[in-house]
């Protein structure tokens, strides 16, 4: 009898779980047929025709009437689009992209920073097609800023159309300078920038410490740091990709960096870009002076609108009587895939893109950035005045500095690099800390020892990687 | 029952299937080829070159590598020594009946572990600032200390700790409170009768009640202390932070994998942080059996 009840239950729980199953996994199973006949009869977001990817939405809204047009004017080939990625999802799919074969961009933008990656296998391996002898035939290393080719030339080829130049210069609060009755243009050095500029580092609340500060740099930022660097001479990779982290120009800029930073002579302030804190010292007028890349303008522009009219531009001052008055930071390039499908078309919209007069117009009207192709420089609207920078003409004085604009190296170790040098800024401010000595000659040799320090360790990771080396 | 059960008898690996299928592609085969990877440098599939035990020799020699090891280690220390103690004291203090509110306050300690890492290491790289950060406001305008303070430049690993502290000692109250209402209140009470004082009651008759407990939080906070990734990559910059103070052994592998690109020395420092969390494993094991046994 109990038997007889056990097998009517299990009879009966079988015919309430629908066959096999529960009611729920056939629920569930519906539900999952039914999703997935929704996604494959979804029409695909698949574009045919040439694609380009790009970091940056302010870059789309330039480029978009000029691919519009584009499109117009070649109605025979399928569209060309632009798709906006990430930097980082950008980085990890191009890279999945070029050494596995997946689908990328026929062309693609990437910022300076990204570009080590895919320089630092085989030459021959590198995703990007070779433009050198494009370049050379078609006359485009004349016309375009040459330095602005260096980031993106790797072992002698040249990967990318530059898409910019980035000069600096020193942006400086002109309602401080000009109360205190400092006129800039005795400013030649950086020397005469800390002597004639060093009233204006204030005790603002009264509390016994200086609030105020000249300039906006710290140890810590090695993407201002290197801007100093380079501004210098100096550089972390010799022309064979070979680290030359440790020389007499490094030293000292690392020496003169770390006394600005702390003791006695202290002139930097710790106001970082993009950050709502670095912005309120900014806006409270605790930093006077920043290295400003004309890239900043736009951003100083739309985050800072209340600073309209307090600042002014100037020539950075140079690190000897007669040295460059500028210096570089950031950068984009733009490049054609090796798989692209159609190599010519890519390779014509990409001059007509970048070589663009409209285009050097938008650029610069919505993010303040200066065009490399040396024609542009004449437009008139690079001379128009701008009421944020106290209607001087920011475009002019950028391109007056553009052909001064340091090289840069396109080493895949380079980040690495600047990442050493920036540990070897922390232990030698610990250093000038503990041995309280914050004299620039004093400091010389411990920097010395700490940038060797640095390139070794540099040397060693570049050692290791047997599909790019230098010549050492 | 016979028929159904034979009807039955592929269903248990139709369901396991999914799980299965996931754990081959997803751990088993990336577990197996990272080992091939890190007796190897590549550059995608194409080009590769044997090291056999080159990348872990390298390791040795890699100052990065034991700083970030030697950061990690002093983060779990923190995680043990400092964070599990407040956890179990917080614990304690509301385990107790004279504490009025105790679920509120269990809900408000509680309550961090709520917040992604993501948001924690925002909220914490804003109260570290220099001059505008919370805590420097704060100590500047009650002790006139410097108010550019450098925490995140001089002080990382402290910062990280604190940051840690306050995400998760809510997160482990919660087991020691689960581990504390399971102690037999007689013991406590026959103690009490024999004259033993609250150190000795908590030393000889709560500490070995939760002893299993207590064993398991604190291997849970070395494998978490050593897969410490987000909260300083986000609060450092994606970076070690300065003299890569914060530096820790998964960031490591992150930087050497997806920002330099050596995939296989990505690899060996992977199986080097899989040895340690394994001997921990072990160890927890060998605990267990101990106190079983």
């Amino acid at each position: 009898m109990a038997s007889g009840t056990a097998r009517q239950l299990n009879i009966n729980s079988a015919s309430r779980s629908w066959g096999t199953f529960s009611l729920g996994v056939w629920v569930i199973t519906a539900i999952a047929a039914v999703t997935s006949i929704f996604i494959l009869l979804r029409p695909s977001d698949a574009h045919h025709g040439m694609e380009m990817w790009t970091y940056a939405r302010t870059h789309v809204q330039n480029y978009e009437p000029i691919v519009k047009r584009w499109n117009d004017n070649n109605t025979d080939q399928p569209p060309l689009g632009i798709f906006i990625i990430g930097p980082k999802p950008l980085e990890r799919r191009l890279l999945s992209g070029f050494l596995s074969d997946t689908p990328v961009a026929d062309l693609i933008e990437i910022e300076r920073s990204m570009s080590g990656l895919f320089f630092s296998g085989p030459v021959e391996a590198v995703g990007f097609l070779d433009l050198t002898e494009r370049l050379h035939d078609e006359g485009l290393f004349d016309e375009i800023n040459n330095p602005s080719f260096s980031p993106w030339t790797s072992r002698g080829r040249v990967f990318g159309l530059p898409h910019d130049v980035h000069p600096v210069l020193l942006g400086y609060r002109a309602d401080l300078v000009e109360k205190a009755g400092i006129d800039v243009s005795s400013i030649e050095t950086w020397d005469d920038f800390t002597r004639i500029m060093k009233p204006l580092i204030k005790d603002l609340d009264g509390d016994g410490r200086a609030d105020r500060y000249l300039l906006n740099l710290w140890h810590t930022n090695i993407d201002a740091m290197e801007v100093l660097f380079l501004q210098a001479g100096g550089r972390f990779f010799d022309d064979n990709g070979k680290a030359a982290i440790d020389s007499d120009v490094n030293a000292r800029v690392l020496a003169t960096i770390v006394s600005w930073v702390c003791g006695p002579q202290r002139i930097a302030i710790d106001a970082p870009e993009f950050t709502a804190s670095g912005n309120r010292l900014r806006l409270d007028g605790l930093v006077v002076c920043s290295l400003v890349p004309d890239w900043l303008c736009g951003v100083w522009k739309n985050d800072l609108p209340a600073m309209e009219g307090k600042i002014k531009l100037m020539p950075l001052p140079a690190w000897e009587p007669g040295g460059r008055r500028t210096s570089v930071w950031g950068g984009t390039m733009l490049g054609i895939a090796r798989t692209a499908a159609d190599v010519e078309s890519s390779w014509e919209f990409a001059k007509h893109l970048y070589l663009s007069p409209e285009l050097a117009e938008s650029v610069y009207r919505t993010v303040g950035i200066i065009s490399p192709v040396k024609r542009s420089w004449s437009l008139p609207f690079y001379d128009e005045p701008s009421p944020y920078f106290c209607n001087q003409a920011p475009g002019r004085l950028y391109i007056d500095q553009a052909p001064n604009v340091p090289l840069r190296t396109s080493s895949p170790f380079n980040e690495m690099a600047k990442d050493h040098v920036k540990d070897a800024a922390v232990d030698l401010r610990r250093y000038a800390l503990a041995h309280e000595c914050f004299d620039v000659e004093a400091l010389l040799d411990q920097a010395h020892q700490l940038l060797a320090r640095a390139e070794l360790r540099v040397r060693r990771q570049v050692q290791r990687n047997v599909f790019y080396r230098g010549e050492d | 029952m016979l028929t159904v059960t034979r009807r039955n008898h592929w269903v248990p690996y139709f369901l396991l299937s999914p799980f299965l299928i996931v754990f081959l592609l997803f751990i088993a085969y990336p577990t197996i080829q990272s080992m091939s990877l890190a007796m190897r440098q590549t550059y995608g599939p194409q080009f590769s070159r044997f090291l056999g035990l080159g990348n872990f020799q390298s390791l040795l020699d890699d100052p990065l590598f034991w700083t970030a090891l030697k950061n990690t280690a002093i983060f779990a220390a923190g995680s043990v020594f400092i964070q599990l103690p407040c956890s179990l004291g917080l614990a304690m203090i509301l385990n107790s009946s004279r504490v009025r509110s105790r679920a509120l306050f269990r809900l408000i300690f509680f309550s961090p572990s709520l917040v992604g890492l993501v948001f924690v290491a925002v909220i914490f790289g804003m109260i570290f600032e220099k001059r505008t950060g919370m805590l420097n406001i704060l100590l500047h305008r009650t002790f006139g200390t410097d108010p550019e303070f450098p925490w995140l430049d001089e002080y990382v690993m402290p910062a990280l700790i604190i940051a840690a502290l306050w995400l998760y000692v809510g997160f482990n109250m919660v087991y020691f409170l689960a581990a504390l209402q399971n102690v037999r209140q007689e013991l406590i009470d026959a103690a009490y009768v024999d004259g033993a004082g609250s150190w000795h009651r908590f030393w000889h008759v709560t500490i070995p009640a939760i002893r299993p407990v207590a064993t398991f939080v604190v291997l849970l906070s070395l494998i978490g202390s050593f897969q410490l990734f987000e909260l300083p990559y986000l609060l450092l910059g994606n970076s070690g932070g300065p003299d890569n103070q914060g530096l820790t052994l998964v960031m490591y592998l992150y930087q050497t994998g997806f920002e330099i690109g050596d995939l296989g020395y990505a690899s060996a420092i992977g199986w080097v942080v899989t040895m340690i969390l394994g001997v921990f494993a072990v160890g927890q094991r060998l605990l267990s059996q101990r106190e079983e046994a």
